[in-house]
C-alpha cells in the first residue's frame, strides 16, 4: 500500500472521458463491500455488533447465559465496586506500595459495568422499533377513521343537497 | 436524556469523584509520625487542618450519594420482558399489523378520492346548467 503526503486523486476519471455521449462505455460502480475492509490503514467490518469481554481480554465478572437480569447484575457490580472502593482506601493506609491490584481490580469492575450497559443497546433498539411500529399503527388507524367519517358525511350532505333540490 | 445514557454518566462521574477522593486525599494529608524513633513532624499551618478534617466525609458522602442514584436508575430501568426471540416476534406481528392497515388506508383513500372525482364532475356539470339556463336579461 503506498503511502504519500498528498496523493494524486485516483486515475479512474480517464476512463469516463465518453460518458455523456455513451453512459454505457464506462465501468459500473464498484458493488457495495461486505464483511472486513481496510481504510486507512484501520481494519473496519461492516457487521457492528459489540464484541464480547473475552475478545478484549477483559475478565467477565457477571454470569454469561440467554437471559441476563441486568438489574440485579448491576446492583451487585455496584456493590462490588463500592466494598473494592474501600479496600483500596485500606490498603493506601496500611500496605501503599501494593496499590496495583486494588487498581486493576477497580478498573476490572468498570469495564465489566460499561459492558453491561452496552449490551443493553440492542435491547432498547429493539424496544423503541417497537414503540415506533404502535405508534404507526395508531397513526394509520386514526387517519383511516378520520377518512371514513368525512366520507359518510360528505354522502349526507350530499343526499341532503339531493333532498333540498328536488324539494324546490 | 435517556436511561442508558443516564447509567453511563453516573458511572463515569462514580470514577471521576474516586479519583478526585483519593487524590485529594493524597495530596492534601499532613505528614504523620511513622515510627517512635523519628521526632514528631513539623506542624502545618492551621487553615489546612481546619478544612483537612472535613474533606474525607464530604467526599465520601458525595461518592456514597452517587452510588444511591446509580441504584435508583438501575430500578428506573423498564422492566426487560422476554428475550431477544420475544421482541423479534413482537416486532414481526406488529409490521404485519402495520401493513394492513396501510393497505386498508391506502384503499379507503382511493375510493375517497374516485368519489370527490365524482362530485366535481358532478359540480361542474350542475354548474354549466346553471349557467346556460340563465338566460341574460
Amino acid at each position: 500500500m503506498a503511502t504519500a503526503t498528498y496523493p494524486p486523486p485516483p486515475p479512474f476519471y480517464r476512463l469516463y472521458k465518453d460518458y455523456l455521449q455513451n453512459p454505457k462505455s464506462a465501468p459500473e460502480p464498484p458493488p457495495p463491500i461486505e464483511g472486513t475492509y481496510v481504510c486507512f490503514g484501520g481494519n473496519y467490518t461492516t457487521d457492528d455488533v459489540l464484541p464480547s469481554l473475552e475478545d478484549q481480554g477483559v475478565r467477565q465478572l457477571y454470569p454469561k447465559g440467554p437471559n441476563i437480569d441486568f438489574k440485579k447484575e448491576l446492583r451487585s457490580l455496584n456493590r462490588e465496586l463500592q466494598l473494592h472502593i474501600l479496600e483500596l482506601a485500606d490498603v493506601l493506609v496500611e500496605r501503599p506500595s501494593q496499590y496495583a491490584r486494588q487498581v486493576e481490580e477497580i478498573s476490572l469492575i468498570f469495564k465489566n459495568l460499561h459492558h453491561l450497559l452496552n449490551s443493553l443497546r440492542p435491547h432498547q433498539a429493539r424496544a423503541t422499533l417497537i414503540h415506533i411500529l404502535e405508534l404507526q399503527i395508531q397513526l394509520r388507524k386514526e387517519a383511516l377513521e378520520d377518512i371514513k367519517r368525512r366520507r359518510e358525511e360528505a354522502r349526507r350532505l350530499l343526499k341532503e343537497s339531493l333532498g333540498t333540490l328536488d324539494g324546490q | 436524556m435517556d436511561i442508558i445514557s443516564q447509567l453511563q454518566e453516573q458511572v463515569n462521574s462514580i470514577a471521576s469523584l474516586t479519583f478526585n477522593t483519593f487524590g485529594t486525599l493524597q495530596r492534601d494529608a499532613p505528614p504523620v509520625r511513622l515510627s517512635p524513633n523519628y521526632p514528631e513532624p513539623p506542624p502545618n499551618p492551621t487553615e489546612d487542618s481546619a478544612n483537612f478534617a472535613d474533606q474525607p466525609k464530604l467526599m465520601s458522602a458525595a461518592l456514597v450519594k452517587a452510588a444511591k442514584q446509580f441504584d435508583a436508575l438501575v430500578a428506573a430501568l423498564p422492566p426487560s420482558e422476554g428475550g431477544e426471540e420475544a421482541q423479534l416476534r413482537r416486532i414481526a406481528e406488529l409490521q404485519a399489523e402495520n401493513d394492513a392497515a396501510g393497505q386498508e388506508l391506502q384503499k379507503q383513500l382511493e375510493a375517497a378520492e374516485k368519489e370527490l372525482k365524482q362530485v366535481q364532475e358532478l359540480f361542474s356539470q350542475a354548474a354549466d346548467n346553471c349557467l346556460n339556463l340563465k338566460k341574460p336579461d
